[in-house]
């Protein structure tokens, strides 16, 4: 059973679902980079990313009034978010593993 | 006196035939272009990448008709209604991605299996047929439109069904031209030799043209019938496609960039699961109000949940290579023109998708012009990118691989043509966003999808203001699409400078 | 470091892109059998056809936490009861015309569509045919001459002339009717119908 969303609470749905994609990617994003660059600040963004994609869910959760196994939905997706850039950082390690540095030939 | 009439038509005739052989010989010599820098088979992917620039011209142009309508409804009414031009604009679009993946595809064909195209002769048959066929669907579009409630309408004037007008005559031989294309694809191969891509791609195209299969019945049930619909039109858009610009994308980057083909098919293997895997029953998210059981709700709304996951993965992965590799370019515009795809997509089909696809938003955002919006973005950002991509690729190869990185000439023209088509379709969505949003808020809100509660939205003034920025942004477009064909002719022309060659490492 | 584990091989991810792949498309396979068989004309989310021989209305339910179709008492189309074959050829002749008038590139039909004219899903219960009497003759004349009998609502948006048969209106009138019974998991939400009191 669903509950559609208040009118009142319209924009906070749309701006909070939009937020948790582009939170997740810049968590993404930003996690990927700390990686290159071991860089602290990167790091405290990255997770300030992450704090924002957990607020927005939180947002959205209760916009969208999920309910009983809806709330699955949010769960999944804070954990989700959580662990699919460290899971892919690794699977990137690991099949880059034995590539050499890539060579390109000038032709002139 | 008959007989000169006769006489006259004919001398006419002759001197416009005249006139246009003319003119042709021209155009080529002014564009230079010299085919014999193309192999056969990269022959026949450009003739399908010229046809598709043209539908995608078609696109543009019945957009904007339809754009204009929008705000002055007595324009062209009674002689190209609304629903005619909207209707060409979305086949064009399909149609016109259609031809630059079967292009794209016949363009790595031969390099990637070693062996030459096989039905080099029935391909190019396949591609007049196509084309004629194409062209001819339109005529009728245009000047018969449509017919009376009997089966005939529906096998040779149009279906009425969104994006799968075509008739059923057409329907058929689309899988005709499909099945052709599948055979040159899997017989070339065998020739030579298979590979994890070529794999991907063979059974990639069984499903594109299975699936199509859904789509060529009549029901009078019309919930059964926008069932079979969806299956065309998700698993097409939403899993298929998006399958085969992966399998492009692999091979490009093999090419491109040199990345290693172990890594590259790996990554396409992770694609093709994450994909599938979200995409697949992500379809649930069109079952939600079509009278299909309620357990949809769920289904669509938990992967529709899952579906940016591999837009998440291809932002990881692509800061890995930037840090881990200093990559050296030879076609920019061909590169930016990826870029923008990577954001196009995740803007589009991600963020856009996202935002109204939860069944609590989605019962008031559906059928509104919360669609388009979401629609144009991601139509383009997904796929009309690569596509384009491609074309700048086969160009400068045509051009006989010269040299269209930093410091070409005229370099003003690619990069204004990608700022006005990606500024103009980005402010088309936004404008239909607005239009959406007052939408769903007065006509599915507030007055419950009454029909007076559908025009008080259309009436109100923030719509209004919407529809005109709309056709503004989409008068942006067609200036940067004018653009685009300007550069994509003369681009690389009298450039001596080649470009430098990638080794697959 | 050298070593690629299992779970980054080549081959683990071309099994893994094949199971997934096999598996979801296997539930989709069955969830589509029972969709279909639950959706059947005649089921109790897609009524009969003969449907059409019914008064049908679209209430909210308290319980359900949305409107649901309520099929009624007798109430016959064009003042004649259909067989069941009448019914669905009745049905079937608007449904077709629908298809060949392109309808749906300016109408949305259970919300898909294009967006230039007012959503059809629950058009036969629309307050804009004024009151149950009237409804038939003024969507019959309607449907056969919409420029004359237009309803802008203050758009200037008219409908051209579709060369629509008063045959080809009735069916479509019966489809129209016929699809307004769906069980649409409520949607359109919050659709006050011309059976609701003001």
């Amino acid at each position: 059973m669903i509950e559609p969303v208040a009118l009142e609470d319209f924009f906070i749905t749309f701006f909070s679902s939009a937020l948790i994609i582009l939170a997740g990617a810049s968590y993404a994003l930003l996690f990927a980079w700390s990686k290159v660059n071991p860089n602290f600040r990167i790091k405290i963004a990255a997770y300030i990313s992450y704090a924002i994609l957990i607020i927005s869910v939180a947002e959205l959760t209760q916009a969208a009034q999920f309910q009983g196994y809806w709330l699955i939905i949010s769960f999944v997706m804070a954990i989700g978010y959580f662990f699919a850039p460290i899971g892919i950082w690794h699977l990137c390690v690991k099949t880059h593993a034995d590539q050499d540095l890539i060579k390109i030939k000038e032709d002139i | 006196m008959n007989t000169t009439g006769s006489n006259g038509v004919m001398q006419n005739a002759a001197a416009v035939y005249e006139k246009s052989r003319a003119s042709f010989n021209n155009f080529k010599a002014w564009v230079q272009l010299d085919s014999t820098h193309l192999s056969d088979g990269r022959q026949l992917a450009v003739k399908y990448f010229t046809v598709a620039v043209i539908l995608f011209f078609a696109q543009i142009l019945f957009g904007l008709l339809a754009a204009t309508q929008f705000i002055f409804p007595g324009f062209l009414y009674e002689i190209l209604d609304f629903n005619v031009n909207r209707m060409i604009h979305i086949n064009a679009m399909i149609v016109w991605m259609l031809f630059g993946f079967i292009g794209s595809v016949y363009w790595f064909l031969e390099d990637e299996s070693g062996a030459e195209i096989v039905g080099l002769k029935l391909g190019n048959i396949a591609f007049w047929v196509f084309t004629g066929a194409v062209t001819l669907v339109v005529l009728v579009y245009l000047l018969v439109q449509i017919g009376p409630g009997k089966d005939s309408s529906l096998w040779f004037i149009n279906e009425g069904r969104e994006y799968i007008e075509a008739p059923r005559w057409a329907d058929i031989g689309i899988v005709v031209v499909i099945l052709i294309f599948f055979y040159n694809v899997v017989a070339t191969f065998s020739k030579g030799k298979w590979s994890g891509i070529a794999g991907v791609l063979t059974l990639d195209l069984v499903a594109l043209a299975g699936l199509y299969l859904a789509g060529m019945f009549y029901m009078t049930n019309i919930t059964h019938e926008q069932y079979w619909w969806w299956w065309v039109i998700h698993l097409w858009v939403e899993a298929t496609w998006e399958v085969l610009v992966g399998v492009i994308m692999a091979w490009s980057l093999m090419k491109l960039l040199g990345v290693r083909r172990k890594i590259v098919q790996t990554w396409l293997y992770i694609e093709v699961a994450l994909m599938f895997g979200s995409g697949i029953l992500g379809l649930g998210h069109h079952y939600f109000w079509i009278g299909t059981p309620e357990y949809w709700l769920t289904v669509g709304g938990f992967f529709s949940a899952l579906e940016p996951i591999p837009l998440v993965a291809m932002v990881v992965h692509a800061v890995y290579d930037a840090g881990t590799h200093a990559f050296k370019n030879g076609n920019h515009p061909a590169l930016a023109w990826i870029i923008a795809q990577a954001f196009g997509n995740f803007f589009g089909a991600g963020i856009w998708g996202f935002m109204h696809t939860l069944p609590q938003i989605n019962i008031f955002t559906h059928g509104t012009q919360w669609s388009a919006s979401h629609g144009h973005l991601a139509f383009f950002g997904a796929y009309a990118t690569i596509n384009i991509a491609f074309f700048y690729l086969a160009i400068q190869q045509w051009r006989g691989n010269v040299w269209m990185g930093g410091g070409s000439q005229n370099a003003w023209r690619w990069k204004w043509a990608l700022g006005l088509l990606n500024g103009g379709v980005l402010g088309m969505t936004i404008a239909l966003l607005i239009a959406g949003y007052e939408q769903s808020f007065i006509e599915r809100a507030v007055e419950g999808s009454t029909w007076g509660g559908y025009f008080t939205a259309q009436n109100h003034p923030s719509f209004q203001h919407a529809m005109g920025w709309r056709l503004f942004f989409g008068c942006m477009t067609l200036t940067g699409f004018i653009l685009l064909v300007w550069d994509l002719l003369t681009i690389g022309k009298g450039e001596t400078r080649k470009a430098p060659a990638i080794i697959e490492n | 470091m050298n070593e690629t584990p299992l779970w980054a091989s080549e081959s683990f991810w071309k099994k893994m892109a094949i199971w997934v792949t096999a598996g979801s498309f296997l539930i989709l396979v069955v969830l589509t059998m029972d969709s279909l068989s639950k959706t059947n004309a005649g089921s109790k989310r897609v009524p009969a056809y003969t449907v059409i021989n019914k008064k049908i209305d679209y209430q909210y339910d308290k319980t359900l936490h949305k409107s649901m179709p309520i099929i009624g008492e007798n109430e016959f189309l064009f003042g004649k009861e259909y067989t069941e074959e009448e019914a669905r050829q009745w049905v079937d002749l608007g449904k077709k015309t629908t298809q060949a008038k392109n309808c749906m590139n300016c109408h949305t039909l259970l919300g898909n569509g294009a967006y230039y004219a007012p959503d059809l899903t629950k058009a036969w219960l629309d307050k804009g045919w004024i009151s149950r009497d009237m409804r038939e003759d003024m969507m019959v004349k309607f449907l056969m001459d919409p420029e004359s009998n237009a309803r802008t609502y203050g758009s200037n948006r008219k409908m051209p002339n579709l060369d629509i048969t008063e045959q080809e209106a009735k069916g479509i009138i019966a489809f129209l009717k016929w699809m307004s019974s769906i069980d649409t998991n409520g949607f359109p939400y919050n659709f006050k119908t011309i059976e609701a009191e003001e």
